[in-house]
């Protein structure tokens, strides 16, 4: 239970659906529980003054530039000569401590591992972290608030109920101390983007720094190398909807490769692509007059639902790949026997690479929604950041020492500091090769696994050293991906109702879709679960956001207000 | 001819006048059904159940074990789990040794199990002992208290606080104190310990004895088999948990080999979307079986206590 909270966290934030199907079940809940901020975007602008973007000067030039739209820029090789970001280590003794979630086995302890000690030494003070498995973080963190134990820097994920007065007792407002101008002293947080401070504020503050993200989570993957044997060689080619379905068909051979592969992650039926392809909304769509439509209430949704049960009807799913888990889904992806797949781009590399490796002629690509009726699809603008931290309460002049820490974490890519903290000690824990790209020995391997990246980040390079097909690959599907991207206008709202019901309200649709993509009850019932969803809280939450959208209070539950 | 065997059978148990019956020409001795000679079908059909029960029981840990000895390509192929590893390697226990991670929490749960339980064994047993001597003043009332504790549950959070109030937290005690009587187990010793023939104690108490003599030198030699199940219930109650470690340990190299565990197993799920590094099927089994092999190795030593020890508790008598 409390497990699923920071994945929820994730996939409302990626909007990976939960149900793919049920699509905004997650959203809804994860960004409408807590990770929308309070100050709508319409009015941050005015009540929140965000951090002043300054781009870095003199850093290490991409191969591939970064674009104002959002696009990574990309390294084929790490920077000859990593620049250091710092002449003398940003504190002068003391402790900084943290609390992040741990989605990998547990690094090398502080003591045995010279790459953490390495960072103290950079920082000039210790740094301690709690590292807690991702599942039962926001247990743990419920908790350590209970116990007033909250170390000075905390990631926050989706799920705390009534967010808006947690921060508001717990943690730091950060605008005094960083909004407008006041960022140039932290050159690293002021280098991230407007539009990602954006998605950092509460009840008109500054509560939060990102750990940024690259906008959109894709379209899920697809292999080229299939689509190519059944006659298509590139996703971008699909003219409509029925030609993509007599392409599913034509790869599916029973028994042995199908069409599309779902997990129990992603609601069974990977249904993001099919959402894209049909146009559906981010969560909502917000029309001229400022009223909001769920995308469950939308044509393009019941298109799409219509769509996939065809494509099911068809034997094109994967049988019993519903309640897989993620690494069954990727398997039966990189071993072939599934030929399109909804996972978050950012995994994409490590997808390539093992599938490569299966099969050298294995050609995985990151799929592109086409249009269903010719034209283009949509992405959505669903991976803005991985999580956010916050800051306890302080004095302004800890407060300050906290955030030099975070400065120095969000240390960007190409610098002396970006490399210690994501490689390493040189030598121990990695090596460079003949391009000075770094490479992790057996030790660094368990070294780099402490949460670093987590207490703050830069925006990310896209960066896969010895792989520049892959490179040139991710590089292509984001400019091509975030061209697409729709934003989700309650992004950076805070709904009370969906904080409490979202969950459930979004599991009962998703069961509904699924039964109606699996062919136990007919269309129609999708009218019904919409009516339910409705009268059970839809409507309560569609009329707390267009509150907050137009300024108003949207915490009737809570008490809390959102202005 | 079964049917006449089933009736006589059961016609003459509780009986005890006649000593057989004829019955097709023979006689037979007049025996509890249990223990008549069972046909061939009954005895085939028994054979299939048991292993029908073996194979579905049995071949999920053979397929944890074939997994974990399983290549990167071998899985990728099966698509997960593996039945029969084509290129067995140890690559992922090699993988899961490396870096002493694994090691030291396998320490760490050997010691925090073999501590707790001896610490949990000689609580439940104290308690229970007192509790099971009918003259004790206000006996009663902590028994209902411990009993109140399996009903219910503070919560977490309470829990936690408590800990914390106790300067526990970051200390292997916070894994065993809080936790180091389960009511449960006091139960089925008070009520082993009251099964027991008073004039067993009475004797003892003739000859002097105290009730510290009592306990050790009368009623554990005869209680065996009950806590020998009771520091099986402990052990593996301590071996599995990772829930406490998760809340009172915050630094990661104190973890018991559970919350590891936990951490290979769920992280491929969790997220990883790029964030972790998926671990492998083969990886994530190979902890598995790390961690469940000592604790199945402890069975067979204990396995004969084990019914007797059970129901030994269950019923007076």
């Amino acid at each position: 239970m409390s497990g699923k909270n920071i994945v929820k966290a994730e996939l409302g934030r990626r909007s990976f659906l939960w149900g793919g199907v049920g699509v905004a079940s997650l959203a809804l809940t994860g960004c409408g529980s807590s990770a929308k901020s309070t100050a709508g975007k319409a009015s941050s602008a005015a009540d929140v003054t965000l951090p002043t973007f300054v781009p870095l000067a003199g850093g290490a030039a991409p191969d591939l530039p970064a674009t104002a739209a959002g696009v990574p820029a990309a390294y084929y090789t790490y920077p000859a000569a990593p620049v250091a970001a710092y002449s003398a280590p940003p504190l002068s003794g003391g402790k900084i401590s943290a609390m992040t979630p741990l989605f990998t086995s547990p690094p090398s302890g502080h003591d045995a591992n010279p790459a953490w000690q390495a960072v103290e030494k950079a920082l000039g003070a210790k740094v301690d972290i709690t590292m807690i498995v991702g599942d039962d973080y926001d247990t743990k963190l419920s908790t350590t608030v209970a116990g007033d134990s909250l170390p000075d820097i905390v990631v926050i994920t989706a799920d705390p109920a009534n967010l808006p007065g947690l921060l508001a007792a717990k943690f730091a407002d950060l605008t005094p101390l960083l909004g407008g101008d006041k960022a140039k002293q932290y050159p690293h947080l002021a280098a991230i983007p407007t539009a990602v401070w954006e998605q950092c504020t509460s009840a008109g503050k500054l509560y939060f720094i990102p750990i940024p993200r690259n906008i959109s989570a894709g379209s899920g993957f697809y292999r080229q190398d299939m689509f190519a044997a059944a006659g298509v060689n590139d996703c971008r080619d699909i003219k409509n909807a029925d030609d993509f379905l007599t392409l599913l068909k034509e790869i599916t051979v029973p028994g042995k490769q199908y069409g599309v592969a779902g997990s129990s992650g992603n609601g069974g039926f990977s249904a993001m692509p099919f959402l894209h392809i049909f146009g559906v909304p981010n969560m909502w769509r917000l029309d001229g007059g400022g009223n909001l439509t769920a995308h469950y209430e939308t044509d393009e949704y019941k298109a799409a639902v219509e769509f996939m049960a065809k494509v099911y009807k068809a034997g094109c799913y994967l049988p019993g790949s519903q309640g897989w888990t993620k690494n069954q889904m990727e398997d039966a992806f990189q071993s072939g026997k599934a030929a399109l797949i909804y996972d978050g781009l950012p995994g994409f590399g490590v997808a390539y690479q093992q599938a490569k490796k299966i099969s050298p002629a294995a050609a995985p690509a990151p799929f592109v929604p086409f249009g269903h009726a010719g034209g283009k699809g949509v992405t959505w603008k669903d991976n803005i950041y991985f999580a956010r931290v916050a800051l306890k309460k302080a004095d302004p002049a800890r407060l300050a020492d906290v955030l030099k820490a975070c400065d120095f974490f969000a240390s960007p890519f190409g610098t002396k500091e970006h490399m210690l903290l994501n490689f390493g000690v040189e030598g121990t824990d990695y090596t460079l090769d003949e391009n000075h790209n770094p490479v992790l020995t057996a030790q660094g391997k368990n070294d780099t696994l402490v949460t670093f990246k987590y207490l703050s980040a830069p925006t990310q390079a896209q960066f896969y050293p010895g792989q520049k097909d892959l490179t040139d690959l991710m590089y292509k599907s984001y400019t091509d991906e975030i061209a697409l991207a729709v934003a989700d206008p309650t992004a950076s709202l805070y709904s009370p109702t969906a904080g409490k019901k979202g969950t459930a309200l979004g599991k009962a649709m998703s069961d509904a879709v699924a039964q109606i993509i699996t062919g136990q009850s007919s269309l129609s019932a999708l009218d019904s679960a919409v009516k339910t969803w409705r009268s059970n809280g839809g409507d309560q939450i569609r009329s707390e956001y267009q509150q907050a959208l137009q300024g108003g209070t949207a915490s009737t539950a809570s008490g809390t207000p959102t202005k | 001819m079964a049917t006449v065997e089933i009736g006589a059978g059961s016609a003459g148990s509780g009986s005890g006048t006649v000593a057989g019956s004829r019955a097709g020409g023979r006689i037979r001795a007049r025996r509890p059904i249990w223990m008549e000679r069972p046909s061939r079908l009954g005895t085939g059909a028994k054979a299939l159940v048991i292993a029908a029960v073996f194979v579905v029981v049995v071949y999920p840990l053979y397929v944890v074990l074939a997994t974990s000895f399983s290549s990167e390509a071998d899985v990728a192929k099966a698509g997960g789990l593996v039945a029969w590893p084509a290129h067995p390697t140890l690559d992922a226990y090699r993988t899961v040794f490396n870096g002493g991670i694994v090691t030291r929490a396998l320490l760490v749960s050997f010691g925090v199990t073999l501590v707790g339980t001896l610490l949990s064994v000689a609580a439940t047993v104290g308690m229970a002992y007192g509790l099971s001597r009918r003259d004790l003043v206000g006996g009663r009332f902590i028994l209902l208290i411990a009993l109140f504790t399996m009903l219910f549950n503070p919560g977490i959070i309470p829990n936690f606080l408590t800990v914390k109030q106790l300067g526990l937290l970051g200390t292997y005690a916070a894994l065993v104190l809080p936790s180091l009587v389960s009511a449960f187990n006091l139960v089925v010793l008070r009520s082993f310990f009251m099964a027991l023939p008073g004039e067993l104690y009475e004797a003892a108490r003739l000859d002097g004895a105290g009730d510290f003599r009592i306990l050790t030198r009368v009623v554990l030699p005869l209680s065996k088999g009950v806590i020998a199940v009771v520091s099986l219930f402990y052990a593996v109650g301590y071996w599995n948990a990772f829930f406490n470690a998760m809340l009172y340990l915050d630094d990661n190299t104190k973890w018991p080999l559970a919350l590891v565990l936990r951490s290979f197993v769920t992280q491929g799920d969790a997220i990883s979307n790029g964030e972790g590094i998926a671990s492998t099927q083969a990886i994530q089994m190979a902890v598995v079986v790390v961690s469940v092999v000592p604790i199945v190795l402890v069975y067979p030593f204990l396995q004969r206590y084990f019914t007797k020890g059970v129901l030994s508790g269950a019923v007076k008598g």
